[in-house]
């Protein structure tokens, strides 16, 4: 395979190509559904794309935790704070008390733990990778230099040795 | 001893990042497989650190994002896997910087998907070819099997590095050899990614690997598809009634022995190698002895030695005619019932040599048995393998040259 003549037409081609590789492969997603009876609410939330990953919903004032058909291990409540560990799963159901109106005001983000998508529940993609997830490890500085100088030493040796 | 001194003080720094690569991330109970529950007591304990206030321990984030994949590709348990060399390795992690000197192999993790932000540095080879490795430009240059950067491969911290599995072993046992005292840490694979006998299992391998086992399927139903057909349909031809082929390498005379990579994809296509009774892989063959064998067809693969021309990167088919037209003038071949009957043709090696070598075996299948595949279409199989497995917005009609006559 040779390289070619990059020609105009074909740079232009290559910029799209590129642009579209960069693109994420899918489309991860959460989707928010309520409905109400009385001063009942049932929230769906609808999980495309996503194996593995987590969520966390903030449950408005004037509403308060009622349940979860989600297993109780994949579930925590704290405060006004409900977390979803979804493996698996294509849906998270849970209910709420309060006034129907009070459901718009809910909000949350989840998280792609394989790819490292993260978004706004309801949104219509995904955010920035690792925007949500803030307990990265921060990379060991120096480390680069290090291994480019234990390189250096190696084929130092190398050469000596022979 | 101060040069050693110094390597050992690297070489335990080094280490510090991967001593617990060994063990499966989030396995809470520590017994080799993490279950769904301990998963999700991971993904909670970091939600309820991260949003809720929650003081526990919690997995690092490259800990949970490794413990989804050990669970959605390796069933929550560390892969041990065996590559083409034999060896065996068991990973407990995925493998996130991967380096990869063998450019066949890079094309074979773009059949199955692979992203390459995960490939942290490529061979020289990969990176002069831009149009056919547009998404790599910029990655680290690690230069050649035979003569590789081995600064560039250190200074990218890869956690895997793929070698050749069958060729040029020398050099690819003394890449190991210096990068393994470089960073003890690295894991090895070794792939050939181009020997039909292997292929299939490359494949497969690779996707388990890399966590594409989907890519990988999807990747071998539509080459099995091609190579199902076209082994089908020969498969009735009684072995002394098979076309007989003379094949030549780029440089004149020099043909295909017993057992070497061409006589293989020969009989693939339904031929009978006229020079497999030679022992020697790529034998230097007697002009007359191929008048005397006289050869139904004659291949010429171009695209190397003194026939740089045609592939990827060059639309012009002119020199393939002239290839043709030399063939057909040699002295007394006229004699010869495959120029006789006009049955030489010329394939680039790009489409017979490397990955590509089933749109060869098509090609050359087609030319073998033209009543036989009538509705197989090989430059169709090409588009295919261009536009769905290497995403390339590469036009046939438009561009390259690959074979004579089309």
């Amino acid at each position: 395979m040779n390289p070619s003549v990059m020609t105009p037409r074909r740079a232009v081609g290559l910029c799209i190509l590129i642009a579209l590789l960069a693109a994420p492969a899918t489309a991860a997603s959460v989707e928010r559904t309520l409905t109400s009876s009385g001063n009942d609410l049932t929230v769906t939330l609808t999980v495309t794309d996503i194996t593995v990953g987590g969520i966390v919903e903030t449950i408005p004032d004037g509403c308060t935790w009622a349940g979860t058909d989600h297993p109780e291990n994949r579930t925590r409540v704290s405060g006004q704070k409900v977390a979803f560990a979804v493996v698996g799963e294509e849906a998270v159901r849970y209910r709420l008390q309060g006034p129907a109106e009070a459901g718009e005001a809910l909000a949350g983000t989840w998280e792609d733990l394989e790819t490292g998508e993260s978004g706004a529940v309801g949104s219509d993609g995904p955010g920035t990778p690792g925007e949500a997830a803030q307990t990265t490890v921060p990379s060991t500085p120096g480390f680069e230099w290090a291994a480019a100088l234990a390189a250096l030493v190696v084929l130092c040796v190398r050469r000596c040795g022979r | 001893m101060t040069h050693k001194l110094l390597l050992l003080v690297c070489c335990i720094f080094l280490l510090a990042g991967t001593a617990a690569a060994e063990t499966v991330p989030c396995d809470s109970d520590g017994d080799g497989t993490l279950t769904a529950s301990e998963l999700a007591t991971a993904i909670l304990d970091s939600l309820d650190a991260r949003f809720m206030g929650g003081t526990v321990e919690v997995p690092s984030s490259d800990d949970l994002r490794d413990a989804a994949f050990v669970y959605e590709h390796w069933d929550g348990r560390a892969l041990t896997i065996t590559d083409s060399s034999g060896r065996e390795t068991t990973l407990s992690r995925p493998l996130r910087k991967i380096a990869v000197f063998n450019s066949d192999t890079i094309e074979m993790m773009r059949s199955i998907g692979v992203e390459s932000d995960r490939v942290v540095g490529v061979s020289k080879y990969t990176l002069e070819d831009p149009t056919y490795f547009p998404e790599y430009r910029g990655k680290a240059n690690l230069g050649s099997t035979w003569a590789p950067d081995y600064e560039q491969a250190a200074a990218v911290r890869p956690d895997a590095v793929f070698l050749y599995a069958t060729i040029s072993q020398s050099s690819c046992d003394e890449i190991e050899e210096t990068l393994s005292s470089i960073d003890p840490g690295i894991r090895f694979f070794r792939f050939d990614s181009y020997r039909p006998t292997a292929y299939a299992d490359e494949v497969r391998t690779m996707g388990a690997l890399l966590g594409k086992e989907e890519g990988a399927e999807r990747f071998l139903a539509f080459h099995g598809s091609v190579m199902d057909t076209v082994a089908g349909r020969i498969a009735s031809i009684p072995a002394d009634e098979r076309v007989s082929v003379y094949l030549e390498n780029w440089d004149d005379y020099k043909s295909a022995g017993n057992g070497s990579g061409y006589d293989e994809k020969i009989g693939l296509a339904g031929g009978r190698n006229i020079f497999a009774d030679t022992a020697v892989e790529y034998p230097a063959v007697d002009p007359e002895a191929v008048i005397s064998r006289n050869p139904d067809v004659i291949v010429k693969i171009v695209g190397a030695g003194e026939l740089v021309f045609g592939g990827y990167g060059d639309d012009d088919p002119a020199p393939f005619e002239e290839v043709t037209r030399a063939i057909e003038d040699r002295p007394v071949w006229d004699r010869i019932d495959a120029v006789r009957d006009g049955r030489v043709h010329v394939i680039h090696s790009d489409v017979i040599g490397g990955p590509e070598y089933f749109i060869g075996v098509a090609y050359m299948a087609k030319w073998f048995y033209p009543d036989l595949f009538p509705d197989l279409d090989p430059r169709a199989v090409h588009q295919q393998y261009l536009s769905e497995f290497q995403r390339l917005d590469y036009d046939l009609e438009e561009h390259g040259a690959f074979v004579y006559p089309v």
